[in-house]
């Protein structure tokens, strides 16, 4: 040890070296700690031996809960009448004020993101892709501005030297 | 045969015993023994005290051998039973907050306060913290937190006993695993 501390003005404390690698393994153990998988729940001993005995016990002696018919049921019936006929009133109203049902396309684009803004999903482009049917999906659907057989064709014209040798068909 | 098929047709066998007079006794017995100990910590980790959990458990399966006519077998028998322990403790949660006269989300302070005084829990520092900060999410985000950390349940399993989907499930997962994580660190 001596040899390294050579012209050496610095001292470290007493014992320092010694209790080091101590230190640092308590230090590790706080740091990782972040969750332990023991949650240190404890039973009673024999608790598990003893519960079948006891279940069935209690199943032999608890006789089948008869059912209490509450007195003024009713009240609760009107609740539900009455709710039942709200809905169909409300039912109706929407039925004669509109004359298409809402589609995909009534959904605002602002809703469909104020609802991926706010509902946990955390969804992975991964887990998208599972969902999403590319199958039904064109270029066109993704692009912002439509891509026209015109537009292809201008874009080579302009961009290929001798358009001719292309050799294109066209059969329309 | 795949251990996962052989398990089924034990299930199935057992669900059918249960349900004939001769063999009922018998075939409860087994039920018991084969998930005593898995719905025990499945429940007790929803109600924290050894206790209540031994109440909502003998009220599982109390209400499994009840109303074992009336499973129809369209999900394995364990998520079916899984499914009424987590709404038995979900609902001893309820009526006990209602009797204290507390929310939900104080009843479950309390009684990680009182598992420093629960001769049944001997946890560290850490583990206390871990179970303050499961208190803080809510309720479904902990029942999905419990079962994939502490009992490392597949997704699919889960899906089957939360009815959830299982993108659902991961996102929830993930969600409580970050609040969790922030807790540990701010406090």
């Amino acid at each position: 040890m001596d040899k390294l501390n050579k012209n050496n003005n610095f001292k470290v404390p007493d014992g320092y070296f010694d209790t080091l690698s101590s230190d640092i393994m308590k230090k590790i153990a706080m740091e990782d700690t972040s969750m332990p998988l023991n949650e240190g729940f404890k039973v009673p001993e024999g608790y598990f031996e003893t519960l079948n005995t006891k279940i069935l016990g209690q199943l032999e002696n608890i006789p089948v809960e008869a059912k209490v018919i509450p007195l003024k049921s009713y009240k609760k019936h009107y609740y539900t009448a009455a709710s039942v006929a709200a809905v169909v009133l409300l039912f109706i109203i929407v039925q004669f004020n509109t004359d298409k049902t809402p589609s995909y396309s009534d959904l605002a684009n602002s809703d469909i993101e104020h609802y991926f803004e706010f509902n946990d999903l955390e969804l992975s482009s991964y887990d998208l892709a599972e969902i999403l049917p590319i199958d039904d999906l064109d270029l066109n659907d993704i692009l912002e501005s439509r891509l026209d057989n015109d537009n292809i064709i201008d874009y080579l014209d302009s961009h290929i030297e001798d358009f001719e040798e292309l050799n294109m068909h066209n059969d329309d | 045969m795949e251990l996962k098929s052989k398990m089924l047709i034990a299930e199935e066998t057992l669900v059918i015993q249960l349900k004939q007079k001769d063999h009922q006794a018998k075939a409860f017995e087994i039920l018991v023994n084969t998930y005593k100990e898995r719905l025990y910590w499945h429940i007790r980790r929803i109600v924290l005290n050894h206790d209540d959990t031994d109440d909502v458990l003998q009220n599982t399966f109390i209400k499994v051998f009840r109303n074992i006519d009336g499973f129809k077998g369209d999900s394995q028998l364990y998520s079916w039973m899984y499914r009424i322990a987590t709404n038995e403790a979900l609902s001893f949660l309820k009526s006990k907050s209602q009797k204290l006269k507390i929310n939900n989300e104080k009843l479950m302070t309390k009684a990680v306060e009182d598992l420093r005084a629960d001769v049944y829990f001997e946890g560290d520092e850490i583990q206390l913290k871990l179970q303050k900060a499961i208190a803080t999410l809510p309720e479904k985000q902990k029942l999905i937190f419990n079962m994939k950390y502490f009992q490392e349940m597949k997704y699919e399993e889960i899906s089957e006993i939360l009815e959830t989907s299982v993108g659902g499930l991961k996102a929830s997962y993930h969600l409580a695993s970050k609040k969790i994580e922030a807790f540990l660190k701010e406090n």
